[in-house]
């Protein structure tokens, strides 16, 4: 897996402080020596590389620009085994869909830092005429090639790799000039593996950040964006936010100034437009509590990260519905999908045709706000609360320090996620959806949430289980779970009883 | 059912993390009286083999959602008749294949691998249950006609 023993020498105890210069360049030298393209990476080369790229190029300054111009960006996923497929579908994502950031995936090989095995993959792909790899294996194709990638398109690109591991693939692709990296510490380590440890996670991801705040020194604003959309299921956003302040938490201790929050749609209007609201300012405040002034952060929505319906037009409504929640909730990007979502990975074309629906729905939405609706401030306040509860109590835990808090208070069950398959998170919060459409907590587990928040909660569930007439407890959950991938007819029947 | 609660063995198989599904018919076996042991997402088919061997379950019930359970499943059964597991019910479930296929092919390939049931996405624990019911049945008719 991911070899800690040979790490031995650098490895100082857990804590969020900035890892030392003489201590980083060691672990970067271990790192680098685990797969021959590790040697392609030349820093100096890198901040050459990428100031020589022009600012629309470079995943920072758009952030910021759209931030400060008040716009909602499109970027959808996407990975392709071999490179000339990969660059070919990035070329279409920008042209055809007008991908404001444009996507690159890694398959699971990569993801796993199972190099060899991609490496057959790569072979195989040859051999066979059609990709045998679920997404890009970054590592093994290099530094030269991601620049080519970089090169092919007139929009920044950023690595999406759901992995608790992203060392190297992390190295490779800033040196290539990719100016953003989706993933954190807390968020993928709780989401995409059962085995390592969330320490682990955290260590591995606190490299990534501490890379990025060299690139920082050097004079280079690099992205680094978080996961916070967790398993994808139902979180409801306190959930999601409790992540996304801890994350930049850590992140900010290592020095990176560029740092972007991501959140799934819960699809309920005023819950996704509070969510980014309460999202971007409970970061802000943390932040500058522990002393961090100066960091940028941006709100990112994403597309429905549930079960998907089979059905083109149903998924159609809720490409396009998560385009106009996006803009009305003032995020800064919305990360679509597409009709073949149900079935898998879409061409580069439907790819390309969910941008546009998307952007589409931005553009009829882009000047509507919700600010002084009671149903949105009020919301606003409870997720605050929500989110204070955990958040403070982590603090406190770590005696002042975000990665042990977070480590006690997932041992605890403090910190909690729902459907994590990772074997040190308890998984015992549930979540369902209300009556009105709003994602709730039915089951808190031992998350320490305030009397009042919980009463809340079941209050606004248990109407669900009497309008419905089913009872109130897990079933609720699993419904929910499956709710929009159902077929509509049987969600909103088109005949009387 | 019998006094002694049988025992499901469920998992999530290969590289794979899906493990909402899988939860939730974990939850329903246990609803519905069964002894289940979860190994959760990620896990790897021999682990499968021996946490049935240790134990003494009944069936195993084997989750994929990502595409590459054709690989991962292949040869599933003989792991099992190797561990002395010759007559324990396997099921596999969910979405087995990389793209769109169609069902009638696929679970016809997964059941000359040697599991007992396939079930197309889509598929609710409902189903599964009154599967295992009719299954367990079935063999308990059977141990009586020929009794040991």
């Amino acid at each position: 897996m991911n070899a800690p023993g040979s790490r031995e020498a650098t490895r100082l105890p857990l804590s969020e402080k900035r890892i030392p210069d003489e201590v980083f360049a060691q672990m970067r030298a271990e790192n680098l020596a685990r797969w021959p393209t590790g040697a392609g990476v030349d820093f100096d080369a890198a901040v050459e590389r990428h100031r020589s790229l022009p600012p629309h190029k470079q995943l920072a300054w758009v952030m910021r620009k759209a931030d400060a111009e008040r716009r909602c960006l499109t970027q959808p996923r996407g990975g392709f085994g071999t490179f000339e497929l990969q660059k070919q579908l990035m070329q279409v994502l920008d042209r055809d869909g007008h991908a404001d950031v444009v996507p690159t995936t890694t398959d699971s090989y990569t993801r796993n830092e199972h190099w060899h095995l991609a490496q057959k993959g790569i072979e195989e792909t040859e051999k066979m005429g059609r990709s045998m790899l679920n997404g890009y294996p970054m590592v093994n194709y290099g530094v030269e090639r991601a620049a080519e990638l970089v090169d092919a398109i007139n929009k920044p690109a950023i690595m999406l790799t759901g992995t608790a591991m992203p060392r190297l693939t992390g190295e490779i692709g800033y040196a290539g000039g990719y100016s953003g990296y989706l993933g954190s510490g807390i968020a993928y380590t709780v989401s995409y593996i059962k085995e390592l440890s969330i320490e682990e996670g955290i260590r591995n991801y606190q490299y990534l950040d501490r890379l990025v705040a060299m690139y920082q020194d050097a004079g280079v604003e690099l992205h680094r964006r978080q996961p916070g959309f967790l398993t994808g299921t139902n979180i409801p956003p306190s959930i999601a936010i409790i992540t996304c302040v801890l994350d930049c938490l850590l992140a900010a201790a290592q020095g990176v100034k560029n740092y972007g929050l991501e959140m799934g749609q819960t699809l309920h209007l005023v819950q996704d437009a509070a969510a980014t609201v309460v999202c971007r300012e409970l970061c802000q405040d943390y932040l500058r509590r522990r002393g961090h002034e100066d960091v940028f952060t941006s709100v990112t929505l994403l597309h429905w990260m549930g079960a998907w319906p089979h059905d083109d037009a149903q998924s159609a409504a809720l490409i396009s519905y998560g385009g106009t929640l996006a803009a009305v909730a003032g995020a800064n990007s919305v990360t679509t999908k597409s009709t073949h979502e149900a079935f898998g990975i879409p061409t580069p074309e439907i790819n390309a045709e969910g941008l546009r629906m998307t952007r589409t729905a931005i553009y009829l939405a882009r000047n509507i706000r919700l600010d002084g609706l009671p149903e949105f401030e009020q919301e606003k306040e409870w997720i605050r609360r929500e989110v204070r509860a955990i958040v403070d109590k982590v603090l406190e835990m770590g005696d002042g320090d975000v990665a042990v808090g977070t480590i006690r208070a997932f041992e605890a069950g403090v910190l909690d996620i729902p459907w994590s398959p990772n074997r040190y998170v308890k998984s015992r919060i549930l979540p369902a959806r209300d009556a009105d459409g709003c994602l709730r907590i039915l089951d808190p587990g031992l998350m320490p949430f305030p009397r009042d928040v919980l009463e809340f909660n079941e209050a606004k569930l248990r109407r669900r289980a009497e309008k419905e007439n089913v009872s109130y407890g897990p079933d609720l959950a699993v419904s929910s779970v499956y709710e929009m991938a159902e077929p509509i007819a049987k969600l909103l029947p088109d005949t009387w009883s | 059912m019998s006094a002694h609660p049988r025992t499901i063995v469920t998992g999530v198989i290969g590289s794979d993390t899906h493990i909402v599904g899988n939860r939730i018919l974990t939850m329903a076996l246990e609803k519905a009286g069964y002894k289940a042991v979860a190994l959760g997402a990620l896990t790897p088919a021999a682990d499968f083999i021996k946490a049935a061997v240790e134990t003494d379950a009944d069936a195993i019930l084997v989750s994929s959602l990502y595409g590459q359970g054709e690989l991962d499943c292949r040869g599933f059964r003989d792991l099992c008749v190797e561990a002395g597991l010759d007559d324990i019910l396997l099921y596999v479930g969910g979405n087995l294949v990389v793209g769109k296929q169609a069902w009638p092919d696929v679970e016809k390939r997964f059941l000359e691998m040697g599991f007992d049931r396939a079930a197309a996405p889509g598929t609710r624990v409902e189903t599964v249950i009154a599967w295992l019911e009719h299954d367990f049945a079935a063999r308990d008719r059977n141990a009586q006609k020929e009794p040991a």
